[in-house]
């Protein structure tokens, strides 16, 4: 009975990979920003990222006005 | 275009493994590209492979099949993650030899537990494609901080197996990877649950390696790496049926 179920599971399952493998993923999985970029190391990316960070918060955002002093 | 993208994304990596194996990829022709059918048939070659050489393992029960299977298993994936372009030979020597390894392995314990090794192909295999579910449908995400985390633990626990490798020489070791206590089952179970995740990992880099058209030769680096999750799976699978069978 063992050997029944956990055989059953298993050819199942490798049934659902070869066919559920070859199809594209979602686009919820796919159209996104914070995808993993594997080219990089995630050590590297962290560090940088928070280097960005840091200088981007000193950026003040806005629409500059010429002051009149009249 | 696809093959500008991957020069994009990968080319000016940092990481020694990707990076010069990317820029050599420029020359490649448009029809001998990546893509997932492929990646999907390869793993099942190397699937296959590797029952091949557990069949025989299990049938002709021998120490030195087991010890030069994982040693020479382990020297050939090493290799293979730095010369990934000749994943099309040592993948399958790779799958074929772990077999004999895990064959050997799956006896022995099979002795002192029947049924254990069917348990644990059956949940290795139903991780595989519940996990495979949850990431083509998109309800795990795996972002920068995931691969970060997955690659920290992973690491963590690649150190402490080094260290009670070591310290068995001296006739020591850490007792809790070993024990069938509370806490030896639950360490167990977070390192199950840590190679589960690396799954979706691997996922994820076949899934963006097929989008972005690598090279043929990195559909057997794809199929390769998620055979070497799955062995450490089903290990760690066959460890954690050992440690509740023995209580």
């Amino acid at each position: 009975m063992n050997s029944i179920i956990f055989g059953l599971l298993a050819a199942i399952s490798l049934f659902i990979f070869f066919n559920l493998g070859k199809v594209k993923a979602s686009s919820k999985q796919t159209n996104r920003d914070d995808r993993i970029n594997w080219g990089a190391s995630p050590w590297t990316k962290k560090n940088s990222s928070s280097k960005r960070d840091a200088s981007s918060g000193r950026i003040i955002e806005g629409e500059a006005e010429e002051v009149n002093k009249d | 275009m696809a093959r500008h993208a991957a020069l994009e994304t990968f080319g000016r990596s940092g990481n020694p493994v990707f990076g010069d194996k990317f820029n050599q990829s420029q020359g490649f022709v448009g029809s001998e590209r990546m893509t997932l059918d492929g990646t999907v048939n390869k793993t099942g070659v190397l699937l296959g492979l590797c029952f091949f050489g557990a069949i025989i393992s299990w049938n002709i029960p021998n120490p030195l099949l087991m010890a030069g299977g994982a040693l020479i298993g382990f020297a050939l994936a090493m290799y293979t993650s730095f010369v990934p372009r000749n994943a099309g030979i040592t993948a399958p020597i790779y799958a074929f030899l772990k077999g004999l390894f895990l064959g050997g392995i799956s006896l022995v314990l099979e002795m002192q537990y029947p049924g254990i090794a069917i348990q644990a192909v059956g949940l290795t295999f139903g991780t595989l494609a519940s996990l495979l579910f949850f990431y083509k449908s998109g309800l795990i995400k795996p972002t920068e901080n995931y691969r970060l985390m997955i690659f920290s633990a992973t690491f963590g626990i690649m150190i402490l197996y080094l260290v009670n490798f070591v310290m068995n020489f001296f006739g020591a070791g850490i007792g809790f990877i070993h024990s069938n206590g509370i806490f030896g089952i639950g360490f167990s179970l977070f390192v199950v649950g840590v190679a589960a995740l690396n799954l979706v990992l691997d996922f994820d880099f076949i899934e963006q390696g097929a989008e972005n058209s690598l090279p043929k030769y990195m559909e057997w680096y794809g199929a390769f790496s998620l055979m070497v999750t799955l062995i450490w799976l089903y290990l760690e699978i066959l460890r954690l049926l050992a440690k509740l069978r023995s209580r």
